[in-house]
């Protein structure tokens, strides 16, 4: 491939992505509210298109065209799926952190439903990136897991992050579930950085990065092109998850009397009479 | 009992330079990306609003 | 909401503080069955990781803060269970308490609460696991301090969202663990320097973190948890 080429095809991916990432904020706002009529099918299809396409061509620059690594031979080929979905979960939890923040500066069901797609998703490409990099550990490491500092932290940050998620799940009044999963989106979000220091002072004496140790400009065009056509894929999940949470929440605030209450039924264990 | 061999000679390369192969490795964690996206797309798919079930007051 | 004078908050909190000791007193079955359980848990370590005395004598900091989380759960489940049982919540609400005195107060009783059994779970782990308390009674004083106020802090928090949710006994340890894994990590590191004495000068590095833990969670507590009790 020639360098005109190289250039273009950088060009043109981020150009789709952050074109894509647009349409999926614009559309979030005309199609996603329950009760819009507008036809969102054309570019959807156009933005779906153009997520399959770019990672078709990301995974087989990733898996072909590249050469293999000096160290690492081909096994270094995960990063172009790992580091990706690592990218995709630290972004979808900082917007997580914004919209948390953010519902308790103003409340809004949007601000709400966008926290909650974002954490869901934030834990699909988390979870995955997880297993890869395990994955990727065996044959360098010689272990699935040598308590690397990133992915320890990324393993705490996602066990979190499954805590809220359960927190939304068991609380049913709508207006309590966004404020408290709020207060515990900022807690776990300030958490990151904690949690990476102190993890990586923990590991400090017994560390052995296996990044690749090259950084060949083909590589680093192939691992962009994946990146880019991750995050359209992430845009349009986020977008279809907020639609979902949108429609859930209506139906919760329409019917609020369908719904059983959140006042657990007193515990019969005497804790407040004298002993 | 192959595999068991195989991933030795793998393990005695780290360090010493190139690591030979290790296709299935890749090969494990490409599809474990593609299936997680696929299943993802899925349950999304199943959850949309606009579907009867979805949409039903009970 | 009225903003409260520095002294008027501090009075408050001194005086939702005595009210929660009082009944702490006044209930001490509680107070005793959680001791019980702490040691329970030190013994149960034991056994589950055998007798050989080299390998709990270099562990004996773990075992004592894992003792100690999974103690506070409990104590942290039931401080909100109180309140929660009368509605005094609401009552305290009403009394024109400043919120963040109600989460001093609670998460002051909390960490008292867990420093006591921290110090009473002490000598039985000298005598269990044959430590010495090389580094002296100061710095592992500082240790118990500083980590049962890490816990107790986000534990508060938690505890007053979870004891309104379902499957509350669930999801405070669910809440609560993944966060508090730094915390765990230099209090449980920093108790092993004390035990077996620091040659390499860390000591320092653990404390800074705990201190900064402390820091952030406390001041976060502070301002997050009128929005967790407010209607």
């Amino acid at each position: 491939m020639s360098d005109v080429m190289k250039t273009v095809l950088q060009v043109l991916s981020a150009a789709a992505a952050l074109t894509s990432v647009f349409l999926g904020a614009w559309l979030g706002r005309k199609w996603a509210p329950p009760g819009s009529r507008y036809n969102a099918r054309p570019v959807l299809l156009g933005m779906t298109a153009a997520a399959l396409g770019l990672l078709a061509l990301g995974n087989y620059l990733g898996l072909v065209w590249t050469p293999p690594e000096r160290e690492m031979g081909d096994v270094y080929r995960i990063i172009y799926v790992h580091v990706p979905a690592m990218w995709m979960a630290m972004l979808a939890l900082t917007v997580n952190f914004a919209c948390c923040v953010g519902y308790l500066l103003q409340s809004s069901w949007k601000t709400d439903a966008l926290a909650e797609s974002t954490a869901e998703v934030g834990l699909l490409f988390g979870g995955y990136g997880l297993v890869l990099g395990a994955i990727w550990g065996k044959p360098t490491w010689g272990t699935y897991w040598d308590w690397d500092p990133r992915l320890t932290a990324m393993a705490i940050m996602l066990v979190t992050y499954v805590a809220y998620m359960a927190l939304r799940r068991f609380v049913e009044d709508p207006e309590k579930r966004a404020v408290w999963s709020s207060v515990v989106g900022i807690i776990s979000f300030v958490n990151l950085p904690i949690v990476w220091f102190s993890v990586k002072w923990w590991r400090s004496l017994h560390q052995v990065q296996s990044t690749p140790k090259t950084v060949d400009p083909d590589m680093t065009l192939a691992l962009r092109v994946n990146a880019w056509a991750t995050l359209i894929l992430l845009t349009l999940f986020l977008l279809h998850r907020y639609r979902i949470a949108l429609a859930t929440r209506e139906a919760e605030v329409a019917l609020p009397e369908a719904l059983p209450t959140d006042v657990p039924g007193p515990r019969d264990n005497h804790a407040s009479e004298v002993a | 009992m192959s595999t068991a061999l195989h991933t030795y000679t793998l393990l005695a390369q780290v360090g010493s330079g190139r690591i030979q192969g290790g296709w299935e490795y890749i090969w494990t964690a490409f599809l474990i990306a593609w299936a997680s996206l696929s299943l993802y797309s899925l349950s999304l798919w199943l959850r949309r609003p606009g579907k009867a079930v979805n949409d039903s007051k009970e | 909401m009225r903003r409260g004078r520095p002294i008027s908050l501090l009075k408050t909190v001194g005086v939702l503080l005595a009210k929660d000791l009082l009944i702490e007193w006044r209930t001490r079955a509680r107070l005793n069955a959680l001791i019980f359980f702490a040691l329970a848990t030190l013994l149960l370590f034991s056994f589950a990781v055998g007798p050989d005395t080299k390998v709990l004598a270099r562990n004996a900091g773990g075992y004592l803060w894992l003792a100690l989380l999974f103690a506070s759960v409990l104590a942290l489940g039931e401080s909100f269970r109180v309140e929660q049982e009368n509605l005094t919540l609401d009552g305290l609400r009403l009394a024109p308490a400043d919120a963040r005195a109600i989460f001093l107060s609670k998460a002051l009783g909390n960490a008292l609460l867990l420093m006591l059994l921290g110090a009473l779970l002490i000598p039985v782990m000298v005598a269990l696991y044959g430590v010495d308390v090389a580094m002296g009674v100061g710095p592992f004083a500082a240790t118990v301090t500083l980590g049962c106020m890490a816990i107790s802090a986000p534990g508060t928090v938690y505890s007053a969202i979870a004891s309104n949710a379902r499957a509350r006994d669930v999801l405070l340890p669910l809440l609560l663990f993944p966060l508090i894994i730094p915390a765990l990590l230099a209090a449980a590191k920093a108790t092993s320097l004390v035990l077996q004495g620091d040659p390499m000068n860390q000591l320092g590095s653990w404390f800074g973190l705990l201190i900064g833990f402390n820091l952030i969670y406390w001041g976060l507590g502070f301002l997050l948890f009128p929005r967790v009790i407010e209607d």
